[in-house]
C-alpha cells in the first residue's frame, strides 16, 4: 500500500474516533445508554480491524497470522463473557 | 569437541560456558539441573509437613510455618519443577527431532532459562524476608492481600513477583518454540507427522501462551494491590467495613477467575509433554507405531482447546450461578472422551507390540496406570453435586497428585530414556528397575491413603484422630518416595563416569531425528541440512543447499515434494552419516551460527534485583528503593547490551514453515507475542468488565466516578495515538523509498507523539489524583475505590507498553539518522506491530474508560 492509502485510513480512524466522542457530546449515553453502547464499540471494533488490516498489513499475510491473532482475541472474550455471565 | 570448533565457546568443563551458552541442548541441560534442584526443594518441604502430620496439630513447624510449607511446596513443584524439567527435554529434543540446528531465537532461549533461574532464586530469598508466602498455591484473594498477611509480607510480595518473573520467561518461551516448530523443520516434515513428543511441546506452547497471559493478569493485578495500594481484591476501602463485599462484590470472584483461566489448562500444561514421553517410551520399547496415531494426536487438540472451557469446574462452591456451573460440569466430563482415546490407545499400542520393560518403559507404564487412577477420581470431582461433598478435602490432594505426579513419572522416565542421548552414557539399568519399584510404592503408599482419609480437611494441619493411621502410612510413604530419588540421583551421577559408551541409538526401536546423531550431539547438530524430502532422513550439503536455493524460486521454502512417511521416522539414507566429522556448512567456511552471549545473565540478574527491591518498597526502606533502582537500570542497560551485540542465528536456507510460509520468523516471533499480550490486557479488560458488572454496570458511572473525569483527554490521546500509527506507515514508505530524511522524520514524529501521549496523560493523572469535590474530597487515585483502581491500572498497563515503545523508538530515530533502514524497512515494521497494537488497544480503553 502507497501512502496515499494509508493517509485514506488515518482519515477514517480519526472521522470514526471523533464520531464516538460526538455520541457522547450529543447526549446519547445520556438518553439511551445501550444504543450509545452499541454504536461506540462497533467503531472501536471498525477501527481495530482497520489498523490491523492495513497498518499491520493482516489482509496481506497468510490468514495463518488472522487466525493466530482471532485465538488470543476468542481466548479473552470467552473469559470476559463467561466470567461476567457467571454472575448475572 | 575442541574449542575452535565450538565456535568461541568454552569447552563444557568450564563454569563460564554455562553462563554464556546460548546453544538449545546447554540450556536443555541447564533447564533439567535446575528443575530437579527445585524438585529436591519443594520435596523437601513436603517432607517437613507429612512429618507435621504425622499427629494432628501444628506442633513441629508451627501453624505459620506449615503454611508457608504447603504453601511453596505446591508454588515449588507446580512452577518450579515440573514444567520447566519438561522443558529442559523440550529444549535439547525438540530442534532435533524436527530437523533444527537450534531454536528460532537462541539468546531469547538463553534469557528465558536465567528469568526462570532467578525467579526461583527470588522464590529462595523469599524465606528470609520475615515469613514467605503462606496463602495456598492457588494464591486465592483477598487472602492473599496485605491487610490479610502476618507482619509486612514481603515475602509474599516477592513470591508474587517471582512468579510474574518465571510468567515472562514462559511467554518467551512459548513465543520461541512457536516459531522454531513452524519455521524451522525439516523439508517434509509435515506439522502431522513431527514426532510425537515435539507435537505434545507445540500443543503444550500453545497452551501455555494464552494461559501464562491470563495468570500474568492476575499477578500484575495482585502485586498492584500489595505494592500500588490499588483495591481490586479488596472487599472495603474504608477500612471499617471489612465483613462486608457492598463495595467491591467482585473482588473474591475475580481471582478465582483470573487463576483458573489459567489454572486448568495449566495441568495439561504439565501433563502434555509427560504424555509425548510416554508415547515415545511405548513406540520405542514395544518396536510399535503408535495405535491410532492420527486419533492420539486429534485428542490432543480437542484438549489444547477445551482446556480453557472448563475452569469453572474450580469454583462450583462460589457464588457463581446454577446454569454456569451446569455448562462448565458438561464441557469438564466431556474432556474426559479425548483423554479416555489417549488411554486406550497407549494401552493397545502396548498389546500389539513385544514389551521390552527397560525402567524408561516401566516409568513410562507406571505414569499410564497413575493417571488413569487420577482420571477417574477427577471425574467425581467434575460432577457439581459430588464436589459439594469432595472439595476442600483430601479427596482432591490425592486426585491431583495422582495427574501430576504421574506426569512427573512419566518425565523420570523421559530423562532415563534421553539420557545416553545427553551424556552419552548409559545408566545402571538394574538400579533403574530397582528405583522404579521403589518409587512406585512409595508413590502409592504416600497417596492411595489420602482417598481413603479423604475427609481430612485440605490445607489444615489438625484431622481427626480415627485417621491418624492413614496419615501415618502416607508420611512414610513419602520417604520412601523421597528415598527412591536418591536410586536415580546416584544411579545417573555415577554413570556419568562408569557408564558404558553408547553410540548413536542404544535403542533398537527408536526412530526419531535425535537418535540419528551422535551421542551427544554435535553442537550444530546435523551433518548437513536434514530433510525428509523422499521419505526418510538425509542431509543436503552445500552444494546441494545452493543449487536448491539460487535462481528463481530459491526462497528456501520446501516444496510440496516429498513428506515423512511415518511420524518423521529417521533411518538415514543417501550422504548422511550418522555421526558427522564436520558440518558441511562449517566446510565451506559459511559465516557461523552464533552460541555466546552473556546479555541474558545480566538482563535476569538485573530483574532480579529490581523485583527484590520492588518487593519492600512500600516499606520506604532505602535499600529496597536502591535495589529496585539499581536493577532497573542493569535490566534496561543489559537489553540495550544485547541490542547492540553482533548474534547471527540464521534461517535455515530450506525448510518446512506451513502455515507461515511467507511469515519471516522475527515477523512470526512478533505476531505470536501480541496474541499473548492480547489475552493480557483482554483479562485486563475482562477484569474491569467483571468487577463493573458485580457492582452493577449502570450505577458504576455515578457511584465511583467523579465528574472532572471527562472524555477530552482521551480523546486528544486517540488522536495523538492515530496520529503516531500513521507516522510508523509513513517510515516504511519513507524506508522503501530509502529517504534517509522522511524515515527519520517519520520515527521522530511518533516519538514526540508518543510522548505527547505520555505528558497529557500525566496532566489528567495528576489532576484527578488532586480534584476536592463533595464525593471525593481527598481526590480520586488508585485506593479511592475499585473504579479508580481499573482506570489507572489498566491505562497505566497501556502506559508502559507506551513507555517501552518510546524507548524503541527512540533507538530506531537515531538509527535511521546514521542511515539505517533505507531500503530495508522490516525492522519499522515490526516496531510497527507492536505500535499498532498499543494503539489498538487504546482504541477500546477509550470508551470503556471515557465515554460509557
Amino acid at each position: 500500500m502507497d501512502w496515499k492509502g494509508y493517509t485514506v485510513i488515518y482519515v477514517v480512524l480519526f472521522v470514526f474516533a471523533t464520531a464516538q466522542a460526538v455520541v457522547e457530546f450529543v447526549g446519547i449515553v445520556d438518553s439511551a445508554y445501550w444504543l450509545a453502547f452499541g454504536i461506540i464499540m462497533v467503531l472501536s471494533v471498525v477501527k481495530a480491524v482497520g489498523v490491523a488490516a492495513y497498518y499491520q498489513h493482516l489482509r496481506w499475510e497468510p490468514r495463518a497470522v488472522t487466525y493466530l491473532v482471532l485465538g488470543g482475541t476468542v481466548a479473552a472474550l470467552a473469559l470476559t463473557a463467561a466470567a461476567a455471565y457467571s454472575i448475572v | 569437541m575442541s574449542e575452535a570448533h565450538d565456535h568461541g565457546l568454552p569447552p563444557k568443563s568450564s563454569v563460564s560456558r554455562w553462563f554464556l551458552t546460548t546453544n538449545h541442548k546447554d540450556i536443555g541441560v541447564l533447564y533439567l539441573v535446575t528443575a530437579l534442584f527445585f524438585l529436591v526443594f519443594g520435596g523437601l518441604l513436603a517432607l517437613l509437613f507429612r512429618l507435621e502430620l504425622i499427629t494432628p496439630g501444628a506442633d513441629l513447624l508451627g501453624s505459620l510455618g506449615y503454611n508457608q510449607a504447603v504453601s511453596t511446596h505446591g508454588l515449588l513443584m507446580v512452577f518450579w519443577f515440573i514444567s520447566p524439567f519438561a522443558f529442559g527435554f523440550a529444549n535439547y529434543v525438540v530442534p532435533l527431532q524436527i530437523g533444527a540446528d537450534d531454536l528460532a531465537f537462541p539468546r531469547l532461549n538463553a534469557l528465558s532459562y536465567w528469568l526462570y533461574l532467578f525467579s526461583g532464586v527470588l522464590m529462595g530469598v523469599s524465606f528470609f524476608q520475615g515469613s514467605t508466602f503462606a496463602g495456598g498455591w492457588t494464591m486465592y484473594a483477598p487472602l492473599n492481600t496485605p491487610a490479610y498477611i502476618p507482619g509486612e509480607g514481603l515475602g509474599a510480595t516477592s513470591v508474587v513477583l517471582a512468579l510474574i518473573m518465571f510468567t515472562a520467561a514462559v511467554t518467551l518461551g512459548s513465543v520461541n518454540f512457536l516459531t522454531t516448530m513452524y519455521r524451522m523443520r525439516a523439508e517434509g516434515l509435515r506439522m502431522r507427522d513431527i514426532p510425537i513428543f515435539s507435537l505434545s511441546i507445540n500443543l503444550t506452547v500453545w497452551m501455555m501462551l494464552f494461559a501464562f497471559a491470563a495468570l500474568l493478569a492476575a499477578l500484575m493485578i495482585l502485586t498492584s494491590d500489595h505494592i500500588l495500594g490499588t483495591t481490586y481484591f479488596q472487599f472495603a476501602n474504608d477500612g471499617s467495613t471489612l465483613a462486608t463485599d457492598a463495595d467491591n462484590p467482585g473482588a473474591s470472584l475475580l481471582w478465582a477467575h483470573l487463576f483458573w483461566f489459567f489454572g486448568h489448562p495449566e495441568v495439561y500444561i504439565v501433563f502434555f509433554p509427560a504424555l509425548g514421553v510416554m508415547a515415545e517410551c511405548f513406540q520405542t520399547f514395544t518396536g510399535r507405531r503408535l495405535v491410532g496415531r492420527k486419533w492420539f494426536i486429534i485428542s490432543m487438540v480437542l484438549v489444547a482447546i477445551q482446556s480453557f472451557a472448563v475452569w469453572m469446574h474450580h469454583m462450583f462452591l462460589t457464588g457463581i450461578n446454577l446454569p454456569i456451573k451446569t455448562i462448565f460440569m458438561a464441557t469438564t466430563i466431556g474432556i474426559s472422551l479425548p483423554f479416555d482415546l489417549m488411554v486406550f490407545s497407549l494401552i493397545y499400542t502396548m498389546a500389539k507390540g513385544r514389551v521390552r520393560f527397560t525402567t524408561p518403559f516401566l516409568f513410562s507404564l507406571g505414569a499410564l496406570i497413575l493417571f488413569i487412577v487420577g482420571g477417574i477420581t477427577g471425574v467425581f470431582l467434575g460432577a457439581i453435586v459430588l464436589d459439594y461433598q469432595f472439595r476442600g478435602t483430601y479427596w482432591v490432594v490425592a486426585h491431583f497428585h495422582y495427574v501430576m505426579v504421574s506426569g512427573a513419572t512419566a518425565l523420570f522416565g523421559g530423562l532415563y530414556y534421553w539420557y545416553p542421548k545427553i551424556t552419552g552414557k548409559m545408566y545402571d539399568e538394574t538400579l533403574g528397575k530397582i528405583h522404579f519399584a521403589t518409587y512406585f510404592v512409595g508413590f502409592n503408599l504416600l497417596y492411595f491413603p489420602m482417598f481413603v482419609a479423604w475427609e481430612t480437611p485440605r490445607r489444615v494441619f489438625e484431622y481427626s484422630q480415627d485417621l491418624q493411621i492413614w496419615h501415618s502410612m502416607a508420611t512414610v510413604g513419602g520417604f520412601i518416595l523421597g528415598a527412591s530419588m536418591l536410586i536415580m540421583f546416584y544411579n545417573l551421577f555415577v554413570s556419568l563416569w562408569r557408564g558404558e559408551d553408547v553410540g548413536d541409538n542404544p535403542w533398537a526401536y527408536a526412530t526419531t531425528a535425535e537418535w540419528a546423531v551422535s551421542s551427544p550431539p554435535p553442537l550444530e547438530n546435523f551433518p548437513g541440512v536434514p530433510t525428509y524430502a523422499d521419505g526418510s532422513l538425509s542431509f543436503m550439503d552445500d552444494e546441494e543447499v545452493a543449487r536448491r536455493t539460487s535462481g528463481p524460486g530459491g526462497s528456501g521454502v520446501a516444496a510440496d515434494g516429498g513428506t515423512a512417511a511415518d511420524g518423521g521416522t529417521a533411518s538415514v539414507t543417501t550422504a548422511a552419516t550418522a555421526t558427522p566429522a564436520t558440518p558441511a556448512h562449517e566446510a565451506a567456511g559459511e559465516e557461523h551460527a552464533s552460541h555466546a552471549s552473556f546479555w541474558p545473565f545480566l538482563v535476569s540478574l538485573g530483574g532480579f534485583v529490581a523485583f527484590l527491591g520492588l518487593s519492600g518498597v512500600r516499606t520506604g526502606s532505602v535499600v529496597y528503593v536502591s535495589m529496585a533502582a539499581v536493577g532497573g537500570l542493569v535490566t534496561v542497560g543489559s537489553l540495550f547490551g544485547m541490542t547492540r551485540e553482533p548474534f547471527h542465528a540464521p534461517e535455515m536456507p530450506i525448510a518446512e514453515r506451513w502455515p507461515f510460509a511467507s511469515v519471516e520468523k522475527m515477523k512470526l516471533g512478533m505476531w505470536t507475542f501480541l496474541a499473548s499480550d492480547i489475552v493480557l490486557f483482554g483479562a485486563f479488560i475482562g477484569s474491569y468488565a467483571f468487577v463493573r458488572v458485580a457492582y452493577g454496570w449502570s450505577e458504576w458511572h455515578h457511584d465511583l466516578i467523579p465528574a472532572e473525569h471527562v472524555t477530552m483527554p482521551g480523546l486528544i490521546n486517540t488522536y495523538l495515538l492515530l496520529t503516531s500509527s500513521f507516522l510508523v506507515v509513513l517510515a516504511m514508505v519513507a524506508a522503501e523509498r530509502e529517504s534517509k530524511k522522511g524515515t527519520t522524520a517519520a520515527l521522530a514524529g511518533t516519538f514526540a507523539l508518543g510522548v505527547g501521549f505520555l505528558i497529557n496523560k500525566g496532566i489528567e493523572w495528576n489532576h484527578l489524583f488532586h480534584i476536592s469535590t463533595e464525593m471525593f474530597p481527598n481526590g480520586w487515585n488508585l485506593s479511592t475505590n475499585i473504579a479508580s483502581s481499573t482506570f489507572y491500572l489498566t491505562t497505566g498497563l497501556h502506559g508502559a507498553h507506551v513507555t517501552i515503545g518510546l524507548l524503541i523508538c527512540a533507538y530506531m530515530t537515531y538509527r535511521a539518522w546514521t542511515g539505517a533502514y533505507q531500503g530495508d524497512d522490516r525492522a519499522i515494521e515490526y516496531f510497527g506491530l507492536y505500535w499498532h497494537f498499543v494503539d489498538i488497544v487504546w482504541l477500546f480503553l477509550f470508551p470503556l474508560f471515557y465515554i460509557l
